[in-house]
């Protein structure tokens, strides 16, 4: 139980928040999920996302049933933090800070002849003309700033900046001790706080997750299709990936995707004995081979619980 | 079977070179994953690194020494980059409360630019520090707004607590409740205020991309409605030219008068009226469009069943999409550029008709794209972007003028179409067909710029247009339908 991974279940979407058990699902059970959040400093951009990754619901519902991982429903995991566990995690805040400061402190003592040269009188006066420039500067960004807030016709109950903060109240000569910027962090992961609690609230089979109403799937059978033929390709080691935007339900991958390219884009089918339009079959054919891949159909028997597969590819005769 | 073909090439090319040959980007552009290993994840400027090479198949027992080396270096390079913690200046990070029972964040301290086109103020009680309550505007986020802004490390979410007062040593300049990450936003926030994890994610992926997105509907009387669209083109440009109109005025009259007696009752059995005198009764086009005896098009409304208590369709547009040069005001905000729509892959069937023709009824009619602009052939060394731009001088050409013919000749019409709907809308502010019905109105006939729209491309385009993202376990597309206006073409 100890050593299992924790999903966890918020709106009944499965997530992975640390990144540790992400790289054991993906190294250990090849499995991928879909980083969906925004990476903290390139966020701008779709190429590369971040944590969380997102689970599709099969794969969420195999790793529970082979044992591997545990449901948490994450939405009642945060009991409300007492004054000593916040005063902990402010001490922890803090110390952070401190520890930047201590760092930029340390960079900041100059060799000798630097600070001597620093004390030249050309310097001293280039850096009051500086400072000079810079006030008026600044007086005149707080003219428009007002200027700006009258005009604007609503007002917003925003408190006020704390004045350390504003250019213009700044000591006159420069000098070490003032306000230095340091960072702030914003933790992702909820397993560095002290008062999660996700033990209370995990479930070790699907059936108690969906007992608790957390989790649904596999609920029809369709549903039960879909988990049969994932389960069935993921145990012969293939991994797997959605297959939305080639047009079928899963693409499967002979290794990591981050190396391979898929081989086949399978379809599933509720039934053996399911009718397939044969404008479908001509359109996976033909879809699946200007992609460079063979279309998979994959049928579920639900009675025997086997899956059958069917290739389809482009003959390209004449 | 060639045996050589079955091994995979042992040595992988590893391109950083910026050249990357367009089958390949047409053969696997969405296949290809990016490349974690050409993303470095401390640098002090992050540059984004082209999608790296695949292969096509581990060798046998797991991949060769070389392919598990080369992934693994992958796998670490991806991992590095997840791991970067998120970080911001004390002195750019804005502060925030989360209200679960209002669902909503209130802003205390604001920072950046980010705010600039997210949150809205709502009137609220706050209690003042001597006591007394009084109703002032503040800033408000909704769900998706605020787990944005901590997700990108710009917003310190605090949660609020009625139980316990946690005291400010001043680590933080401000603390109003217990600290939140951004896990418990995601558990917390997602699912209040209509807000999905599909929609969510629409809602990132378009804010990444840089575009204002707001809702369509208004969760509260206080969340500011876009402007309405301007009336439809067609309803303001009745009759093209003042001749055309006094002919058809005269034509009517001179029918009134000489054929009263069957000119009141249309006849089924003889659709065709013509009459002896008039020549424009004589021409194709006049006996097709008498021969229409069904009405056709998409003015004639469709057909509603009679059952009411249908559940309510899932194709109603969510998000309303600005592109990013359009001028944006929180308070007042212009008429969307895009409205979209989110709907979930694996749970909504195809739209039917019905519901398109919902979406389309509330949306504007586009301009038809522009005609295409085709090199000409260069005069004595003058390049033809140079003489357009010398004759865009002349100041009485009008003002969208210059615009049409100074852009790029190589660029496609279709999304030229687009570009220039959004840069007419931020000329002529409230009225934004006002620029294009002008130019059709009053331009000398001599241009080459007079030149009529492809019909093929009008047709292709559409008269209207739905947005609809659809969301897969995670991976989202997006998909456009347009409504054709098969029946206004010149092959009637």
């Amino acid at each position: 139980m100890k050593d299992r991974i924790p999903i966890r279940i918020a709106n009944k979407r499965a997530y992975i928040w640390d990144v540790d058990d992400l790289m054991k699902i993906r190294s250990e059970h090849h499995m991928c999920g879909l980083l969906v959040g925004t990476l903290p400093h390139l966020s701008q951009q779709n190429v590369f996302l971040g944590i969380p990754s997102q689970l599709m619901p099969e794969e969420a519902a195999l790793l529970v049933e082979k044992e591997l991982a545990i449901f948490i429903d994450d939405t009642n995991a945060y009991p409300e933090p007492s004054l000593s566990q916040f005063k902990k995690w402010n001490d922890q805040q803090r110390q952070y800070i401190k520890h930047q400061q201590t760092i930029l402190e340390s960079d900041n003592i100059k060799p000798p002849e630097v600070a001597q040269r620093a004390m030249s009188e050309e310097a001293i006066r280039k850096r009051k003309e500086r400072e000079l420039k810079r006030q008026q500067k600044a007086q005149e960004l707080k003219k428009l700033e007002e200027q700006a807030r009258d005009a604007s016709e609503q007002s917003v109950f925003v408190p006020a900046v704390d004045d350390a903060v504003s250019p213009s109240s700044r000591p006159d000569t420069p000098s070490i001790s003032a306000p230095a910027s340091y960072n702030i962090s914003i933790t992702a992961p909820s397993s560095s706080l002290d008062w999660y609690s996700p033990d209370s609230v995990s479930f070790s089979t699907i059936e108690a997750a969906k007992e608790a109403g957390i989790w649904d799937f596999p609920s029809d059978l369709h549903d039960r299709a879909r988990y049969g033929v994932f389960k069935d390709l993921w145990e012969q080691g293939f991994f797997m990936g959605g297959g939305i935007r080639f047009g079928g339900d899963y693409l499967v991958y002979p290794g990591d995707p981050l190396r391979y390219h898929s081989h086949f884009c399978a379809t599933v089918i509720e039934s053996p004995t399911h009718a397939i339009n044969p404008m479908e079959i001509v359109a996976h054919g033909r879809l699946g081979t200007a992609t460079k891949k063979t279309h998979l159909f994959c049928g579920w028997h639900d009675q025997k619980k086997k899956v059958s597969y069917l290739s389809i590819e482009w003959a390209g005769f004449g | 079977m060639d045996d050589n073909l079955q091994q995979p090439n042992a040595e992988p090319k590893i391109r950083l070179g910026d050249e990357v040959d367009e089958e390949e980007q047409l053969s696997g552009d969405e296949d290809e994953g990016p490349d974690w290993t050409k993303l470095i994840p401390n640098a002090a400027r992050p540059i984004i690194p082209k999608r790296g090479d695949k292969e096509f198949e581990p060798s046998k027992h797991g991949g060769s020494g070389l392919q598990q080396h080369i992934l693994n270096r992958s796998r670490n390079a991806m991992f590095e980059a997840l791991r970067a913690t998120r970080t911001i200046s004390n002195k750019s990070v804005s502060y925030g409360t989360w209200h679960p029972s209002l669902s909503r964040v209130s802003v205390t301290i604001s920072r950046g630019s980010a705010m600039n086109s997210i949150g809205h103020a709502v009137p609220r009680e706050i209690a003042m520090p001597n006591g007394i309550i009084k109703t002032q505007k503040r800033l408000e986020l909704l769900p998706e707004e605020a787990i944005y802004l901590i997700e990108r490390g710009s917003l310190i979410c605090w949660k609020e607590s009625t139980i316990t007062e946690y005291p400010n040593d001043g680590t933080f300049e401000d603390v109003s409740g217990s600290p939140m990450t951004v896990q418990q936003a995601y558990t917390e926030m997602i699912g209040r205020e209509d807000l999905t994890m599909d929609r969510y994610q629409v809602y990132t992926y378009l804010k990444r991309l840089g575009y204002t997105v707001t809702r369509s509907k208004p969760p509260s009387v206080f969340y500011p409605v876009a402007a309405p669209y301007p009336p439809s083109i067609s309803t303001q440009l009745s009759s093209t030219s003042f001749m055309k109109r006094l002919a058809s005025l005269f034509s009517s009259w001179i029918s009134k008068l000489f054929s009263p007696i069957f000119s009141h009752v249309f006849d089924w059995w003889r659709p065709l009226k013509i009459s002896p005198w008039l020549r424009r009764e004589k021409n194709y086009n006049f006996i097709f469009r008498s021969l229409r005896l069904i009405p056709s098009g998409h003015k004639v409304p469709i057909y509603l069943p009679p059952d009411t208590n249908s559940p309510p369709s899932p194709y109603e547009p969510f998000f309303n999409l600005y592109k990013p040069p359009t001028p944006f005001k929180k308070s007042a905000p212009p008429p969307p550029d895009y409205q979209i729509v989110v709907v979930n892959a694996r749970t909504t069937p195809m739209p039917s008709l019905r519901e398109l023709t919902a979406i389309y009824d509330n949306a504007p009619e586009l301009p038809p794209p522009q005609p295409r602009i085709r090199n000409p052939p260069q005069i004595q060394g003058l390049s033809y972007k140079k003489s357009s731009n010398a004759t865009s001088e002349n100041p009485s050409s009008n003002l969208s003028q210059p615009q049409t013919r100074t852009r790029n000749p190589d660029a496609p019409p279709e999304p030229d179409g687009k570009t220039s709907k959004s840069s007419s809308w931020t000329l002529a502010g409230s009225i934004p067909w006002s620029s294009w019905l002008s130019t059709k109105s009053s331009q000398p006939p001599n241009n080459k710029a007079e030149r009529k729209p492809n019909p093929f491309a009008v047709l292709r385009q559409g008269k209207k247009t739905a947005i609809i993202a659809t969301v897969d376990a995670g991976t989202i597309n997006i998909f456009r339908f347009a409504q054709g206006a098969f029946e206004t073409g010149p092959w009637f």
